[in-house]
């Protein structure tokens, strides 16, 4: 695998671990990130969320939850969810605190407001490697299903980008390519380490 | 050691070149190129360098696009070490900025970049020391100068998309290396540590005079390059360009303008010039969005007059949102005072935005401004209390608490609900501009008004309050007080405002019984214009009313008089009295909540001061620009404050349950709040700053629970409130408002389980329905709404519970005929799972345990069933599941609620043509499960002990319909609910048997021709499974009636039907006259197929007579004839035909077996009530007995047995066969010629069974003996049979025959013979007789004529002899028979 990716989603619980579960499934170099303040999940009522901050590990969410209400959060799915979450990695991560980990080639955001903050934080940061990070924003409904269908979407798209050379050079057509076949609009921007 | 270490080195140095040389394949040149520089790095020194450069240097031109990668890479690194190299170096780089492979040259680009910068900064900083470069730097600059300008040659060339991505990073690089920073320091660190200056080169720091760089030609080249960056960007050169280079260009640019923002007025014309809609693609649209977010941002003085045309270009993005947070947090920054200046002006300059862009900004920048105010008050005063949402603000405005708070902890405001009302803010933005209109709008908005959905109106309620400032309704009055006198020209101006403001607060604090007076002084001010203002935004103020118009009116309570006018007509709309003159501070407990308020206010008041105006004045004018464009100045100003005045008091209505909550208030609290209130008092005549700091008093901080508690007791006296509104009207829009508070309603207090309580505990009278669908709708909404995680689950989840339990309760507390849940079911938004299960348990009922009660309650089903029904009708996605549910109750095992669920699908779904082939397919799939599940049931019954055969019913049936023995331990739970239903295997088998039928005969019933699988099946069919079938046929058949289709069907039976064929054709003409066609295609398949007469059976007594009857002549000609007969009739007309066909027909049913014959011959003889009987007994007995076994082709034994039979069986009906019929048939047998086989026999027969009919026989023997019986042989026998049998009265006919019969009788019979001569010497007989006759009876002597007699006697006993054997034969089959 060339290149490194990155999975990016507000809360690093469903859409982008979906899609880290997946693609280090299938061998990818891939690490997850959110980029809210906290990390949410459902709670009991519509406004009662459970907050955690980022890097509390999910172990800990998971039996939190199981204790609170085993049967609500085995209903919408969020132990199940955690469950995952923890056979894929520890913690949830934090997008803007990730300046240590490296930089990635190719970053994939699940939400338009997603996609401008790592846009942003990236534009923010001192670019001195100078080197191109593509970032692209598949919007993924923020649900199980919809979750589960945008990780395919974008193991695919991965899967594309690994067959380019280098994706500099073609990724206006590789866009396309995939907006047409997969009927799903891609947003997609270019930054520099 | 060192020169050791550099010599081990250097040879290992040239041997890893060597091998990263000769290197095979990718990787491994990789790993010795790695290892190269690692080397190379730890020689650390340069002493090597020179030596292994050239070596390195040569990699470049290696056949592996990574390895020449990695190899500039490697140099280029070398190079920015050791910037002496570079010379050597750059050479390269050009070189390879041609290389076949992108990726090489943007690593050359790469190195560039940083090469660039550090020569530039060395050769600036050498210049700052001395007048003259080093002639190496000097070389350094040249090549430096030869590399950019190729990069610039790629970056501004068509060509390949991946090295002009850094091309143009180059570019903007050097752009931004060239021109000064303003944000950084101008004058050059003291200490110079290069590395360190690296970051913060500034080029300002560069002075005159600089050997080799000018400030002036640097920027000017800057600049130049800058122009053709944008060029690119200018029409028509970005038609050519591809999408990726189009978003580059727009980050560098926006990236440069942000950092110089000297640039703003060349950059962002042409990004505002590159029309969005032609920019064609999303990624580039959303680009430009954020570059102009991104200068929007930009805080520095040059981009400020650029700031309203970005936000304006961000609105026609549809981005204003992102524009007014962005300037929201911008005027943070800066402060408002700048932001006003520069807001106010944006609106001079664009006055066509207003109307329709308004709407959105005032909120927004009110809000702004509350933010800020809060901010403020947290830093600069500690001491001052901020007013506390929870305390004095009601859940609407602790929402935008929570949106404060999320805006402060993450700088980025989310923005719920807003994002998401479009047609909101239209409509809004509707009302404004009608309320500018005046009073001749008035007609309109009440139109306006009453065509909206009842849920759009509660957006723009709820939209509208989450905009409104936390002041109340009591400073409003203050505030309309001064603004009246704003209205007049000559005192219009802030101070005087103040001043006057001032004044009347001292008035009302201190003195509460001037406040008449003021009053009074008020309504004379009143200026016309405020009025119809007034009277406008009251229609406004209306709909928020609504909300809890009791709270309104004890509002309007706490309210000084002196706002009379603003809620005259509000009031009165409202029917709530309205007390004028309730002074505040008399008043206790609503004064000490109302003097905190007007605190608050006041301290938003003063914060505004150092302002040029008060921030009620700027937010009016921003107010205005929604609803007004009145074009006076003055009247503006005036109706401008009315509007933010009102609008102002209108937040507070929803938060006025803070009158109740003062109950909850400890009575701590309260006497605080009464010490503040005294204090306040005090002070009231000092000036505004000395009051300030006692605003902290009031505020008191609860629990959480404390909290919680009172947002649920004002939720619960919302709810309560509603109990009564049903009388007011007007509930749909309150009823949206209440499913908009259970949204927004911070949730520890479950909202949704009050309003269901409310709903549930009286369904009918609280519009329980509306309601209902009110808050699922909004909880759908919710649910769907492109939203977090969290919030979308969360309501789905909410929304399915409170759908459940509504619909529970909906069964179990309305009577079955309701149809309440029916409707509820069809217009909710979505079923859920769990809602189609309750369905299903409702229809089939006992599939959950539960409903044992309700399992008896047939009503409940068709409760069920109806709903299903709807819900197919009415929601097509729902529609198969809704269907499998009527299925699999329409193959329920008991029978009421199978019938009403068959009833459901064969009369009401099947006729849809969308789903009938689906029904089809499912009863036939039971159908033809029904075979299968019999055998198995006989094959426990013959082999109980069969463990084999017990585990496929398991499999195959559904697991509640047939208790087994082994089964019941198996499965307990399931089956013994069930077995009480049926007592024994066979009858529960037929019950099951019916279960998995009677939806497919409900479904012939409909499409006949489905008929036909019946009779397939039929054959295959276990015993119990036909029982069933023949149970259930006639109720069918009957209401099939003889359809064409049927008929076909009956034309054509598949084989093995034969039985089922029968009981149909039975049905059919059971009762009724078969129709022609019926008769013609029995008939027919008689003909052509099944050459069983019994067939013939049922349609029998609708056949001709002489279609029956004519046989008996007919068979009398002979074969030869008859076949003529036939070929000459079938020429003729079908009816005479079939006429003649059925001349054949009764001899077969003869040939039937007993039973069956026995039935036809009652058909034939009973007949139908209409038709009458075909034939009379007579004539059938006549008929049988004109059989004849030769020429009807019946083998003659067995044709004689069964003719035989056919007369016993007529001798058995003595009610029909009675002695009057016999004699007929006698009668008229005897005279037939020849005599019928079976004459004598029948004789005898009618002999045995009527023994009073002798005198008739005597006579028919008589004539027999004129007809010579003796001449045939077989009836001879019978004959004397006949006379032995009915001696002594057949003596006379004895006597009658001749002397040479008479003999060969006796000789047969001696039994006769002693009483026959004891008969003939009576004196009065023997006279009579002759004399030959008394010879034979040996009474008198032999006669000459004996001898004659003699020879006669001969004759006949040849005769006899040979009559004898066929005697006994016939005997022997009589006995047999």
């Amino acid at each position: 695998m060339k290149f490194r990716y990155a999975m990016v989603c507000s809360s690093n619980q469903n859409r982008s671990m979906e899609a880290h579960f997946l693609l280090k499934r299938e061998g990818f170099e891939v690490s997850s990130y959110g980029t809210g303040t906290h990390v949410k999940l459902p709670g009991p009522s519509l406004r009662e969320p459970n907050v955690y901050e980022f890097g509390t590990p999910y172990k800990h969410m998971y039996e939190d939850l199981r204790r609170k209400d085993p049967e609500l959060y085995k209903r919408n799915g969020i132990l199940p969810m955690l469950k995952r979450n923890l056979a894929v990695k520890t913690a949830p991560q934090r997008w803007q605190e990730n300046a240590t980990d490296g930089y990635f080639d190719v970053v994939l955001t699940f939400e338009e407001k997603v996609f401008d903050m790592v846009v942003e934080d990236l534009h923010n940061r001192d670019h001195v490697l100078l080197k191109p990070v593509l970032i692209i924003n598949l919007e993924v409904k923020d649900n199980h299903e919809e979750a589960a269908i945008g990780g395919r979407l974008t193991l695919a798209l991965c899967q594309e980008l690994e067959a380019t050379e280098n994706w500099e050079d073609s990724i206006d057509d590789l866009i396309i390519a995939f907006e047409r076949q997969h009927r799903r609009k891609l947003l997609y921007s270019i930054s520099f380490y | 050691m060192v020169g050791m270490m550099t010599a081990v080195s250097k040879g290992n140095l040239a041997g890893i070149i060597n091998s990263a040389k000769f290197a095979v394949n990718t990787p491994s040149k990789l790993d010795h190129l790695r290892r190269l520089r690692d080397e190379l790095s730890l020689a650390g020194d340069s002493a090597s360098l020179p030596e292994f450069l050239p070596l390195v240097v040569d990699l470049h031109s290696d056949r592996s696009s990574p390895a020449r990668k990695f190899v500039i890479e490697m140099i280029g690194a070398i190079g920015l070490k050791h910037t002496e190299f570079l010379p050597e170096i750059i050479p390269v780089l050009i070189a390879i900025l041609k290389d076949d492979t992108p990726a090489v040259a943007r690593q050359a680009i790469r190195c560039g970049i940083d090469i660039f910068r550090h020569s530039l900064v060395k050769v600036a900083i050498q210049g700052f020391y001395s007048s003259e470069l080093e002639s190496s730097l000097k070389l350094l600059w040249e090549w430096v100068l030869k590399l950019k300008d190729e990069i610039y040659s790629i970056a501004f060339k068509q060509g390949s998309d991946g090295r002009r991505l850094l091309a143009l990073k180059f570019v903007e690089t050097i752009i931004l290396l060239c021109t000064p920073d303003p944000g950084g320091s101008s004058e050059p660190p003291a200490d110079q540590i290069p590395d360190e200056i690296l970051e913060d080169f500034n080029i300002s720091w560069l002075r005159g005079g600089h050997p080799v760089l000018n400030v002036g030609d640097l920027s000017v080249e800057a600049s130049q390059h800058l122009g053709m960056l944008l060029d690119q960007l200018r029409f028509p050169t970005v038609k050519s360009l591809s999408k990726m280079m189009v978003i580059i260009l727009i980050k560098s640019l926006s990236a440069i303008a942000k950092q110089r923002p000297a640039f703003y007025g060349r950059i962002l014309p042409v990004l505002l010039g590159l029309d969005p809609s032609s920019s064609v693609s999303m990624g580039v649209h959303h680009c430009l969005k954020n570059a102009f977010l991104s200068c929007l941002k930009c805080t520095h003085p040059g981009a400020a007059p650029w700031r309203d045309r970005l936000v304006g270009a961000l609105r026609e993005m549809k981005a204003g949102e992102l524009a007014e947070e962005a300037l929201h947090q911008f005027c943070q920054v800066n402060g408002s005072v700048d932001w006003k200046d520069d807001s106010s002006m944006a609106q001079e300059e664009k006055p066509s935005v207003k109307t329709c862009d308004a709407d959105n900004s005032p909120g927004r920048k009110r809000s702004g401004i509350q933010d800020n105010n809060l901010v403020e008050d947290d830093h600069v005063s500690v001491k001052r209390a901020r007013p506390s949402p929870n305390l004095s603000e009601g859940s609407a405005h602790e929402l935008s608490c929570r949106d404060q708070d999320e805006v402060s902890s993450s700088g980025r405001k989310t923005a719920k609900g807003n994002e998401d009302n479009g047609p909101v803010q239209q409509l809004v933005a509707i009302f404004g501009a009608l309320v500018a209109q005046g009073e001749k709008a008035v007609g309109s908005l009440e139109i306006l008004i009453s065509s909206s959905s009842a849920d759009l109106l509660a957006e723009v309620v709820m939209a509208n309050m989450r905009h409104l400032p936390p002041s109340r309704p009591k400073a409003e009055g203050d505030e309309e007080l001064l603004l009246d006198k704003g209205s007049y020209p000559s005192i219009a101006g802030g101070d005087t405002r103040f001043r006057h403001l001032s004044s009347l607060l001292t008035d009302i604090l201190s003195m509460p019984s001037t406040s008449a007076e003021t009053d009074a002084m008020l309504d004379a001010q009143q200026s016309p214009v405020s009025d119809i203002e007034v009277q406008l935004h009251s229609q406004m103020m209306l709909l928020i009313s609504l909300l809890k118009p009791e709270e309104v009116g004890k509002h309007a309570t706490v309210i000084p008089s002196n706002n009379d006018a603003a809620y005259g007509d509000l009031n009165s709309a409202i029917v709530q009295p309205v007390e004028p003159a309730v002074l505040p501070v008399s008043s206790v407990t609503d004064g000490y909540l109302a003097i905190p308020f007007e605190i608050t206010d006041i301290g938003d008041l003063d914060n505004e001061i150092p302002g040029l105006d008060s921030s009620t004045r700027s937010d009016g004018l921003e107010e205005t620009l929604a609803v007004s464009s009145l074009v006076s100045t003055g009247v503006e100003d005036t109706s401008q404050e009315q509007v933010t005045s009102l609008d102002r008091s209108s937040t507070e209505i929803l938060p006025s349950m803070s009158t109740d909550r003062s109950e909850e208030l400890s009575p701590k609290a309260v006497s605080a709040d009464a010490t503040s209130t005294s204090a306040l008092a005090e002070n009231s005549g000092l000036s505004f700053q000395m009051v300030l700091p006692k605003m902290s008093a009031p505020v008191i901080s609860l629990t959480d629970d404390q909290k919680d508690n009172l947002q649920k007791t004002a939720f619960m006296h919302i709810i309560e409130a509603y109990k009564q509104i049903a009388v007011a009207g007007g509930s749909q829009v309150r009823f949206s408002l209440l499913a908009y508070l259970g949204v927004e309603s911070p949730l520890e207090l479950d909202p949704w389980k009050l309003l269901q309580k409310h709903i549930l505990s009286d369904y009918m009278n609280h519009e329980g329905h509306d309601l209902t669908l009110r808050v699922l709708y909004r909880l759908f909404a919710e649910a769907e709404a492109d939203r977090d995680f969290f919030s979308s689950t969360t309501a789905t989840s909410v929304y399915e519970m409170f759908l459940l339990a509504v619909a529970e309760t909906l069964r179990d507390s309305f009577p079955a005929s309701d149809k309440s849940l029916s409707r509820l079911l069809g217009e909710v938004p979505h079923l859920p799972k769990s809602v189609l299960k309750l369905l299903e348990c409702l229809c089939c009922p006992g599939n959950s345990d539960k409903d044992e009660k309700e399992m008896q309650n047939g009503d409940r089903v068709t409760q069920g069933l109806s709903a299903v029904w709807s819900l197919i009708l009415l929601r097509p996605p729902t529609r198969d599941v809704c269907l499998g549910i009527a299925l699999q109750s329409a193959v329920y095992h008991l029978e009421e609620v199978r019938m009403k669920a068959i009833r459901l699908v064969a009369n009401k779904l099947y006729p849809l043509s969308s789903i009938s082939q689906q029904i089809e397919d499912f009863a036939k799939k039971m159908l033809l499960s029904v075979p299968m599940v019999d055998q198995n049931v006989e094959g426990r019954d013959a082999n109980g002990s069969n463990s084999e055969l017990e585990k496929d019913p398991n499999l195959g049936k559904p697991p509640n319909e047939r208790p087994s023995v082994r089964a019941i331990t198996k499965d307990i739970s399931s089956d013994t609910g069930q077995s009480c239903i049926s007592e024994s295997t066979s009858s529960s088998s037929v019950t099951e048997v019916q279960r998995c039928m009677s939806l497919y005969f409900a479904l012939c019933t409909k499409k006949h021709s489905l008929f036909r699988e019946v009779l397939v099946m039929y054959n295959g069919m276990s015993k119990a499974a036909k029982q069933a079938v023949h149970w259930q046929i006639p109720i069918l058949v009957r209401t099939i009636g003889s359809s064409s289709q049927l008929l076909e069907i009956i034309s054509d039976p598949p084989t093995g039907s034969g039985d089922l064929l029968m009981q149909v054709l039975q049905t059919l003409t059971d009762g009724t006259i078969p129709s022609p066609v019926l008769i013609f295609t029995i008939r027919k398949l008689y003909d052509t197929k099944v050459k069983d007469a019994e067939i013939l059976v049922p349609v029998l007594p609708f056949l001709q007579k002489d279609e029956v009857v004519i046989f008996s002549d007919f068979f009398n000609f002979d074969l030869i004839i008859r076949k003529y007969f036939y070929s000459l009739l079938s020429e003729l007309r079908m009816s005479l035909y079939s006429i003649f066909l059925a001349l054949q027909i009764f001899p077969h049913f003869v040939n039937l077996p007993l039973d069956k014959f026995q039935a036809a011959l009652a058909r034939a003889v009973q007949g139908s009530s209409q038709s009458g009987p075909v034939l009379t007994p007579a004539e059938v007995l006549i008929a049988i007995h004109g059989i004849d076994p030769d020429r009807d082709g019946i083998p003659l034994k067995k044709a004689t047995i069964s003719i035989t039979d056919a007369c016993n069986a007529c001798f058995e009906q003595r009610q029909i066969f009675t002695q009057q019929v016999l004699a007929k048939v006698l009668n008229q047998l005897v005279e037939h010629i020849p005599l019928p086989l079976l004459f004598m026999r029948t004789v005898l027969q009618a002999i045995g069974a009527f023994p009073s009919l002798v005198d008739f026989i005597m006579e028919i023997l008589s004539r027999l003996v004129n007809k010579q019986i003796w001449k045939h042989p077989k009836l001879w026998v019978g004959f004397l049979k006949c006379a032995l049998l009915t001696k002594p009265q057949s003596f006379a006919v004895l006597l009658q025959l001749p002397p040479a019969q008479l003999e060969n009788a006796l000789n047969r019979t001696p039994a006769l013979k002693a009483p026959l001569i004891a008969h003939a010497n009576q004196i009065n007989i023997r006279p009579s007789l002759p004399r030959s006759v008394l010879v034979v009876l040996g009474i008198a002597s032999d006669s000459p004529s004996a001898s004659h007699a003699q020879t006669t006697h001969d004759q006949t006993g040849d005769a006899v002899n040979s009559e004898k054997e066929i005697t006994e034969k016939s005997k022997e089959s009589s006995g047999a028979s």
